[in-house]
């Protein structure tokens, strides 16, 4: 007889198949020497509906109860059919609904994107996505539109990577620009234009149905609207006229001013300091629109000659690295290669 | 002329390779599972991005599969999701790649999408059944790749195309910081001293512009004993090196030999001979499958005028609409995991 326990059809007599935390028993059945075939061949668990194949997990016997545990946690909200087939016995089976997960609050939202300016050069070579909480991978193309000022979209603005440039913890997305409409002489850049046109305005819109890490959708749509300046095709470089020195005796920031806004990733890890006593220890923050690299030192100055150190990777917003343009046009001559991977820049402090 | 694909040892080479490997055995904790690629004996390469390394794993799986095989698994996404408890929209697959002795499938899986993701390898066999590749106790090697993501520190390089060649490992990835064009070549069986350093790789634009070009895959062939690689750059343009130049620490131009158009972005490809000629099979982003001629590939003159707008010449495999993965099965076929919508089928197609 086929009697109904909540959502669990069960034999009203003989074995049963209950799921308590996630772990499936088979009761009222005593386990005996282990199948030819392996457990499985007498119970299996299918998670979702039509031909799919069984849950992985584990088989034991526990205190003479067959137990299955899933290699993973059922998903909320998966139909779930445990089949028993006892040897010499009806097959028996059971239906388990596991709950749905309740509905998420939007609160993830786009933190900041850099760079900061609104005014980007025609060869922008890539933009950083700060979310303030973890972000799902996997969809991130769907999400990022470039549009025009009239509202179209720049078809394919972006290297479409399927892997995706996030960090460790799915907090920052890098959306690299696609190289093959910023290098000059391509075939590609001939065929589709750049993406974005120098004096023209645009947007960067951000849709709010992007899932989240837990699977909720942003707070809200985020737009950062530009304008676009001329391509930049000039390697920064770095001197001690840009330096702006802290006094001996206080914590002030030592700060380094650029002309022209750098990559912030770079930022905050590509220059150093060095003094009288060997290397400082100090805390790094980026300003004014990412023209400014502060250093406030652990401990206070003392007078001495001191060294800013930058590392030759550090990149503008155009991919110009200290010293060396993004893309090198042989024809030109050839002024200054820097070969070295770091910039010393003295400065004093008094 | 001689072109083949390099993962197609020999069974008496594989043998020997075997035995020289030693690789402990223990258990492999993945932080993540991305490009796979086989190597000498059966050998299974995972690209781990979030751990930075690459992790040599021993799947044990040396019998020879049958000639004349074929592999049909529809929905397989789906099929994935369930062995996983959850639903095909909470995984994402990876990689696919065939283990060229048995012609067994290879699958890196992300079950989840936050950063709580869990990878999984799983093995398809031409039967269609699946099954996980289990970690806990596996004869395994691996190797750290620099700069490991650190809790101050957001960098991290996302590994996009891994192959081995000639004793090495090679690994194309891609900065989340620098634009940078490091090619990796990692001596396989690992050693401590040597990770293999960052070879720096260009691109001459028409012999005026140099740009850093960041490889976004590449397939090693061999004309003529010589070892080279086939790679697509992210900016498009399909390049030959030859492996010999592949040095620690080099600066390498790639011979442009084609250039394949906007937003046309090669997945994977695969090399082959059909009829005593050489293909190259490409699987793109937008423009479908492209079947290139192999031959006379270092033959070619390099493009050096903006209006070659191809070299090579190629054709469109127009009943290959949505191939995301691709790699050569064996000697008749390629596997391929294609889907447009939300179902993806891992099946093999007859080399066209």
């Amino acid at each position: 007889m086929l009697a109904l326990a909540g959502a669990e059809l069960v034999l009203a007599e003989g074995p049963a198949i209950h799921m308590d935390g996630g772990v499936f028993r088979v009761v009222g059945w005593q386990a005996g020497a282990l199948p030819a075939a392996g457990w499985s061949a007498l119970l299996s668990v299918y998670a979702g509906v039509g031909d799919v194949p069984p849950l992985l997990g584990t088989y034991s016997v526990e205190a003479g109860t067959l137990t299955f545990r899933p290699r993973f946690s059922l998903s909320p909200g998966m139909h779930v059919r445990a089949v028993f087939q006892p040897p010499g016995g009806p097959p028996v089976e059971a239906v388990f609904e596991i709950a749905k997960a309740a509905p998420l609050a939007a609160t993830t939202r786009v933190a900041h994107v850099y760079p900061s300016t609104d005014i980007l050069p025609a060869n922008q070579l890539k933009l950083y996505i700060y979310f303030s909480a973890p972000m799902g991978r996997g969809d991130a193309w769907r999400h990022i539109r470039l549009l025009r000022e009239d509202g179209s979209a720049v078809a394919l603005p972006f290297l479409e990577i399927a892997q995706e440039l996030w960090d460790r913890d799915n907090l920052r997305l890098t959306v690299l620009f696609d190289p093959g409409r910023i290098k000059r002489g391509l075939a590609s850049l001939a065929e589709a234009g750049p993406a974005l046109e120098q004096g023209k305005r645009y947007t960067l819109a951000i849709s709010r149905d992007w899932l989240d890490g837990r699977g909720a959708v942003l707070a809200d749509e985020y737009r950062k609207d530009f304008r676009v300046g001329p391509a930049d095709r000039t390697p920064p470089e770095v001197a001690t006229g840009q330096v702006t020195a802290p006094q001996a005796g206080g914590t002030d920031a030592l700060v380094l001013h650029f002309p022209k806004p750098m990559d912030y990733a770079l930022l905050q890890h590509s220059i150093a300091v060095t003094g009288p006593s060997g290397a400082m220890e100090g805390g790094v923050a980026v300003a004014s629109d990412e023209t400014e690299w502060r250093f406030t030192p652990h401990q206070a100055w003392t007078a001495g000659t001191y060294r800013i150190i930058v590392q030759t990777t550090l990149e503008d917003l155009a991919g110009n690295h200290i010293g060396r343009a993004f893309d090198v046009d042989t024809f030109d001559r050839v002024t200054k290669v820097v070969t070295q991977e770091t910039v010393d820049v003295p400065f004093q402090v008094q | 002329m001689k072109l083949r694909l390099l993962t197609g040892l020999c069974l008496s080479a594989a043998l020997t390779f075997a035995a020289g490997f030693n690789m402990p055995a223990g258990k492999v904790t993945l932080k993540s599972a991305g490009a796979l690629a086989f190597g000498p004996s059966g050998i299974l390469f995972v690209g781990d991005s979030v751990g930075a390394s690459i992790v040599a794993l021993d799947v044990d799986d040396r019998t020879p599969g049958p000639a004349g095989a074929s592999l049909e698994i529809k929905g397989v996404n789906e099929k994935i999701a369930a062995m996983l408890g959850t639903a095909a929209d909470q995984i994402l697959v990876q990689d696919v790649v065939v283990n060229p002795i048995s012609h067994n499938v290879y699958i890196s899986v992300s079950r989840g999408r936050g950063a709580d993701a869990v990878p999984v390898i799983l093995r398809a066999t031409a039967a269609g059944k699946l099954t996980e590749v289990p970690l806990d106790n596996i004869k395994n090697a691996s190797v750290s790749l620099p700069d490991s993501p650190t809790a101050d520190r957001q960098r991290m390089e996302t590994i996009t195309s891994l192959k081995y060649a000639d004793g090495r490992v090679f690994v194309a990835g891609l900065s989340n910081e620098e634009f940078s064009s490091s090619l990796r070549a990692i001596p396989f069986p690992f050693q401590t001293a040597d990770k293999g350093t960052g070879i720096e790789i260009w691109h001459g634009s028409h012999g005026r512009f140099e740009t850093q070009a960041p490889v976004r895959t590449f397939v090693p062939y061999e004309i003529n004993h010589k070892t080279s690689i086939l790679a697509a750059y992210t900016c498009t343009p399909l390049v030959t090196i030859p492996v010999s130049e592949l040095k620690s620490g080099a600066k390498v131009k790639g011979t442009t030999i084609a250039e394949l158009g906007n937003g046309n972005k090669p997945l994977d490809m695969i090399v082959y001979t059909k009829g005593g000629k050489h293909f190259i099979l490409m699987a793109n982003s937008k423009r479908g499958v492209m079947k290139l001629s192999g031959d006379n590939l270092e033959g070619y003159a390099p493009i050096t005028k903006q209006t070659e707008v191809t070299g090579v010449p190629y054709e469109t495999i127009a009943s290959l609409k949505g191939v995301q993965h691709l790699d050569k099965f064996d000697d008749a076929s390629a596997l391929v995991l294609m889907g447009e919508g939300a179902s993806l089928d891992l099946r093999t197609v007859p080399l066209p």
